[in-house]
């Protein structure tokens, strides 16, 4: 049992070693001559414009928001809908306070302006 | 429900009821003098209604002497302590709640008169308030400690009320030197309530009265150790020796105050605890005779000073020390029902001459010398007249109301045996009668004295002294000899013995006290015999006497050499050694605090390291210290 | 199911979600006085319906959710503290640019959450609840709009609250790992000792530490008090430590067992020693004033810890009674603090010179509140030291009395500071101190109930004693 692992071990070990031999290695023989044009973030080829560090628009955000509430009320509502006929009316008027409770959440994100893009 | 049954189920408004009227007067009133004094008055008038209807429903309920009537609500709890918070009422309790509603009513209208134009007016009627209110709350107290907040709220009352001229140093001082006479009595009552909590489990009287006949058995010596410590309380409240001093200083305050507080009500707040704690002191056989002693000697040694004294308002404070051990001495000797009828009547007539002198005051704006006075008689007709009743009833002439229970002390210390206490209470008797009528002679009788204006006082100061008066003349009526189901069948400890007339005491009594009144005639009145010779011949004697046997000396003494210089001695050290201490450990401190404060850093990055790094530690160190209960665990070890 | 057991729940969320909606009809233009104390009314009623559920003692949905007069108390706890805050917010909020109305709403969301926390018997129960009402306390410290320093410490709360929530929810999933069960009552039967279990008892304590600002997981605490909204800030002084002493104290007593398993009192009793000393310490040179009262109620959660250490009905007691008058003292200096600020532009201690002749009132009131925290008697913060000091002591534990008796002694120091400024030195300037109707209320309330508990605390004690027995 244990010889079968110790084979995956070496195994793995070597693996892991042939990679960081070869970046060890290529450093050790590569000549370092540094331009600023060399010391630039690759992207593309093209040069980079302006700061990486940029501002989102919190809208991306709100909508996110609004989608993660809709989204929860999928998972409710997905079983209640396949369960429906077992669980009768308790179980009816129970969703439709829950859903009433996310309307208002939706009345609120609309009339303070979370859905429109300025 | 009449209105008996109401004033007794809801006797707590008693005390509540000037308590109102404090808080009225320094919340709203504090600039409206006449509506301050008015509000004083009715409410306090209201407690008196009160304490009457009180009255009126024990007359009718016998049982009520027997058995308190108690109601009260818990407090707070701990293990091992439960204090209760209440009223219980029976009819110690009645005769108190009578006697302190209607000398602070009396007091209050007086007062009127007498502060008119005082720039503090409102003030003290809130002082008087705020005193009444406490006093009461005493009262009917159900338990120690109860009684021991309100014990200590009076004497702050009284210490107010002795200060309320502040400017005057020497009522500063006189403040300053009850609060601390009175204080170490409180330590010592303190620490009496405390060793009897911790050996009988409970202060609440009632529970108190049946556990301590059984501890008594168990514990004798325990109990006495128990009553002594406590009786040093109303040595200090009640002015017994060696404490008396700070009671002749307390003239200080307005005289209604002295009235009120010094004479009538708060001093005789330590009777009343004795009164209170009877069982224990029933029971503890060397205790009582401890108290018995210590208040013969009391009366004796204040009326022998009382005799040489030139200033009104002194002689009446040792007359009060006297009689206060007349009535210490009473308990002493195992009669709740002398102690109480005295201090009943005597609350009468000395609030009754403290009033007449301050009246005689009033109008002579501060001469206290009697011998300056002279010849107030024809000026203030009214005065003197009320003065010359104290006077008599304080003497023990009967029918006046101090010769009843008077007599009824003197007779229930011969009868309990004590011949030494009576003899010594005979002879005090006497001095008595030659002091009081020392003073009456020489301050309204004699020749008038030319420098002096003086002037009858307003209706207002005479209206309460007249009521006073008219009690002072037939408030011992109640308890004489020949009254079925008198005071003593109602305020009473134990089986009622209906006392007979003891005409030997009595005649006694009579003889001695006219025999005092003679002799101070013979002196001041018509001068036969020549005072200064006198004073000349007793010379080392009356010296003793006038300079109170050198007690204030021997205590500023004791004061000056010995607790100043131990003071300077632990001044030093307190300098030096211990504040350097306390500096450094605060220099320490806040330095510790500083650095620490700099930890601070205001970086988020740095407080979610040490969130984080504070887990791991705290893993580690739970790592090392529960490895032995791991190894235990895993070894079977537990 | 019972829902009965949920009807103060209910009834909160109700009045949040109502308040939100009044908020949508209400024209924008109109002040909000009127939801503050629509609010205050409302909670009122909710403080009266939990009278009722005295005595119930029951849980339901699988033992999840559990009405014990612990619980019923602790709730109560909070609604007072919410009513207070809200009663002294409503001259704040007007001065608000944005959300007026929605600052009342989230006071309620954030009361629902700790309410939950209050009655949950169940690890998960617990986390949605203190999610609930951290989440609200996010927006509500960062609610300042325009002010820098609040939307700093909105994100350090943010930030720091995350990292708070990650290390509890580890524990606690490891605590699931080990027993597959997530109620309380029965992960009692199941824990035995594990090195795991150690890392779980530690990530507890740390995640509910953060919340009681038990140092070393105060670090937060100053920053965050400083710069929020002075209502907030005491809303989350009283109430959310309140609160986390309540999931606390149930789930060491009754969920995680000590012998056998891992010794977590030696843990407390530690943190409690030192959250005792540093509080007190490090407040002594603040010169803040809601930074000093920001340490003082980290030295505060070390006293009310102690309480647990008896680990019996007593010490229970003690936190409770301990937490009531602890809010309304706390509640009270702190809207003595919004008022001098709104009046006078300033949080340090050195402005606050001349109160006392300026609003006699306000100074009388921070003076007696402060020296109640100090646990001077006869002040109500007396009794509730005696009570949990006297409980521990029972138990033959004297270190903690001892510590906590000196370092009163040393807060006296920085509390007196603020009333010699107070009442020795004159006023800089001679600008008024308004002191408005509801605040005045707040102001008067937690100065009568600071001194009458502390002469008579009796009926609060009594209370106390039965929610502390329900527990055990």
């Amino acid at each position: 049992m244990l010889k079968e692992y110790l084979a995956i071990s070496m195994f793995f070990i070597v693996a892991l070693l042939i990679p960081v031999a070869v970046i060890f290695i290529s450093r050790l023989v590569a000549p370092k001559k540094t331009t600023p044009e060399k010391e630039e973030v690759y992207e593309c080829g093209v040069d980079t414009v302006g700061d990486t560090w940029i501002r989102f628009k919190t809208s991306y955000f709100l909508y996110a928001l609004v989608f993660v509430v809709f989204d929860v009320e999928t998972v409710f509502l997905y079983p209640w809908a396949v369960q429906f006929q077992q669980l009768g009316t308790f179980a009816f008027v129970e969703m439709f306070i829950f859903i009433a409770i996310l309307v208002v959440g939706f009345w609120y994100a609309w009339k303070e302006g979370a859905l429109e893009w300025k | 429900m009449s209105f008996a049954q109401f004033s007794l189920n809801n006797a707590w408004l008693i005390p509540m009821l000037p308590f109102i009227g404090f808080l009225l007067i320094v919340t709203f009133f504090k600039r409206m003098e006449k509506t301050a004094s008015t509000t004083a008055i009715i409410f306090s008038a209201m407690s008196l209604a009160l304490a009457l209807g009180v009255v009126a429903a024990i007359a009718q309920r016998p049982e009520l002497i027997e058995e308190p009537f108690v109601r009260s609500f818990r407090w707070f709890s701990m293990p091992g302590l439960e204090i209760s918070m209440g009223m219980m009422v029976d009819t110690v309790a009645a005769v108190m709640l009578f006697v302190v509603t209607l000398v602070a009513t009396m007091v209050m209208i007086y007062s009127t008169g007498y502060m008119h134009g005082d720039p503090g007016y409102t003030r003290f009627f809130a002082y008087l308030c705020l005193f009444a209110s406490s006093m009461l709350g005493l009262v009917i107290a159900t338990n120690l400690l109860q009684m021991f907040v309100f014990w200590e709220l009076v004497g702050l009352c009284s210490y107010l009320l002795i200060g309320y001229y502040y400017f005057k140093d020497s009522a500063r001082e006189a403040a300053k030197k009850a609060f601390m006479t009175t204080r170490i009595g409180d330590f010592g009552l303190l620490l009496g309530i405390v060793v009897l909590q911790l050996n009988l489990g409970t202060l609440e009287f009632t529970e108190l009265a049946e556990k301590l006949p059984a501890f008594a058995a168990a514990k004798p010596a325990l109990l006495t150790l128990i009553g002594t410590l406590i009786f040093i309380g109303p040595i200090g409240k009640s002015g017994q020796f060696p404490l008396h001093v700070w009671l002749p200083d307390a003239m200080e305050g307005p005289s209604p105050v002295s009235a009120l507080i010094h004479a009538a009500t708060m001093v005789v707040a330590g009777v009343y605890l004795v009164a209170r704690l009877f069982t224990l002191f029933h029971v503890s056989p060397e205790a009582q005779h401890l108290v018995a002693y210590i208040g013969g000697f009391t009366a004796f040694f204040a009326a022998s000073i009382a005799l040489t004294q030139r200033e009104m308002k002194r002689i009446l404070a040792y007359s009060t020390v006297s009689q206060l051990g007349y009535m210490m001495m009473a308990l002493g000797v195992g009669s709740l029902t002398a102690s109480m009828f005295h201090l009943m009547t005597h609350a009468f007539f000395k609030a009754l001459m403290f009033l007449a002198a301050g009246s005689a005051l009033h109008a002579l704006h501060g001469t206290a010398d009697i011998f300056e006075m002279g010849g107030l008689r024809k000026k203030m007709p009214w005065t003197a007249a009320f003065m010359v009743i104290g006077m008599l009833a304080i003497a023990g002439i009967p029918p006046f109301a101090g010769f009843w229970s008077k007599d009824e002390i003197l007779l229930m210390t011969k009868l309990h045996g004590f011949t030494d206490l009576y003899i010594l209470a005979s002879l005090t008797a006497f001095m008595t009668a030659f002091y009081m009528s020392r003073m009456v002679f020489v301050a309204f009788f004699g020749p008038e004295n030319p420098k002096n204006h003086p002037h009858e006082s307003p209706a207002s100061m005479l209206f309460p002294m007249s009521v006073l008066a008219v009690l002072a003349v037939v408030g011992g009526l109640v308890g004489t000899p020949w009254t079925e189901h008198g005071f003593g069948y109602w305020v009473r400890f134990g089986e009622y013995h209906h006392p007979e007339a003891d005409w030997t005491v009595m005649g006694g009594s009579v003889v001695l006290a006219v025999a005092g009144i003679a002799l101070a005639w013979a002196i001041y009145g018509a001068k036969v015999i020549d005072a200064e010779k006198l004073k000349q011949r007793t010379g080392f004697l009356h010296t003793l006497s006038f300079r109170k046997f050198f007690i204030d000396e021997i205590y500023q003494w004791f004061n000056e050499k010995i607790v100043t210089g131990a003071g300077k001695m632990l001044y030093w050290v307190d300098l030096h050694i211990v504040d350097g201490l306390i500096d450094g450990m605060a220099y320490i401190t806040g330095k510790f605090g500083e650095q620490l404060r700099l930890t601070q850093t205001g970086q988020l990055q740095h407080y979610a390291l040490v969130l984080v790094g504070a887990i791991v530690l705290l893993v580690l160190l739970m790592g090392i210290v529960g490895a032995d209960s791991a190894m235990a665990l895993m070894g079977g070890g537990r | 199911m019972n829902f009965s057991l949920l009807s103060s729940e209910m009834l909160a969320a109700g009045l949040g979600t109502g308040l939100l909606i009044l908020g949508l009809i209400a024209p924008k233009t109109e002040n909000r006085r009127g939801f503050g104390y629509i609010t205050a009314f409302g909670l009122l009623a909710v403080l009266v319906a939990t009278f009722f559920q005295y005595g119930i003692n029951q849980s339901t949905f699988h033992e999840l959710w559990i009405v014990d007069d612990y619980s019923v108390f602790m709730k109560q706890v909070f609604i007072v503290a919410a009513i207070l805050v809200v009663l002294s917010a409503v001259d704040f909020v007007e001065t608000l640019p944005r959300f007026r109305g929605e600052f009342f709403a989230l006071i309620v969301y954030a009361l629902l959450g700790m309410m939950v926390m209050a009655s949950a018997n169940d690890l998960i129960t617990i986390y949605v609840g203190l999610e609930l009402m951290t989440i609200t306390f996010f927006v509500l410290v960062a609610y300042q709009l325009g002010d820098g320093r609040s939307s700093e410490a909105g994100i350090k709360y943010l930030i720091l609250g995350s990292v708070s929530s990650a290390v509890l929810l580890y524990g606690m999933s490891i605590l699931y790992g080990l027993t597959g069960t997530t109620t309380i009552p029965e992960m009692l039967t199941k824990l035995t000792w594990s090195p795991i279990l150690v890392v779980a008892i530690v990530m507890l304590i740390g995640g509910f530490g953060f919340k009681i600002s038990l140092v070393p997981f105060h670090m937060w605490s100053p920053d965050i008090y400083e710069g929020a909204p002075t209502p907030i800030t005491a809303f989350l002084a009283v109430a959310s430590k309140a609160a986390g002493f309540a999931v606390m104290v149930r789930v060491f007593l009754l969920g995680l067992p000590l012998e056998g398993a891992v010794d977590w009192m030696l843990l407390i009793s530690l943190l409690a020693g030192i959250t005792m000393v540093i509080g007190n310490v490090v407040a002594i040179p603040q010169t803040n004033i809601k930074r000093m009262l920001a340490y003082s109620s980290v030295a505060q959660a070390g006293y009310m810890i102690a309480g647990l250490m008896s680990m019996d009905a007593p010490g229970v007691k003690g936190i409770l009674f301990y937490s009531m008058i602890y809010v309304v003292a706390n509640v009270g200096a702190f809207t003595v603090a919004t008022l001098v600020r709104r009046a006078l532009d300033t949080d340090t201690i050195a402005d606050y010179a001349g109160l006392g002749q300026r609003q006699p009132l306000l100074a009388s009131t921070l003076t007696i509140c402060l020296l109640s925290l100090a646990g001077i008697p006869p002040l109500s913060g007396f009794v509730g030291k005696f009570y949990i000091f006297q409980a521990v002591m029972d138990k033959g534990i004297l270190w903690p009395a001892f510590v906590g008796f000196v370092m009163s002694m040393i807060s006296v120091y920085y509390y007196l500071n603020v009333a010699l400024y107070m009442w020795r030195d004159d006023p800089k300037d001679d600008r008024p101190v308004p002191v408005p109707g509801p605040a005045k209320l707040v102001i008067v309330l937690s100065l009568v109930v600071t001194v009458v508990l502390g002469v008579y605390p009796g009926p609060l004690g009594e209370l106390a004693t039965m929610a502390a027995k329900s527990l055990f």
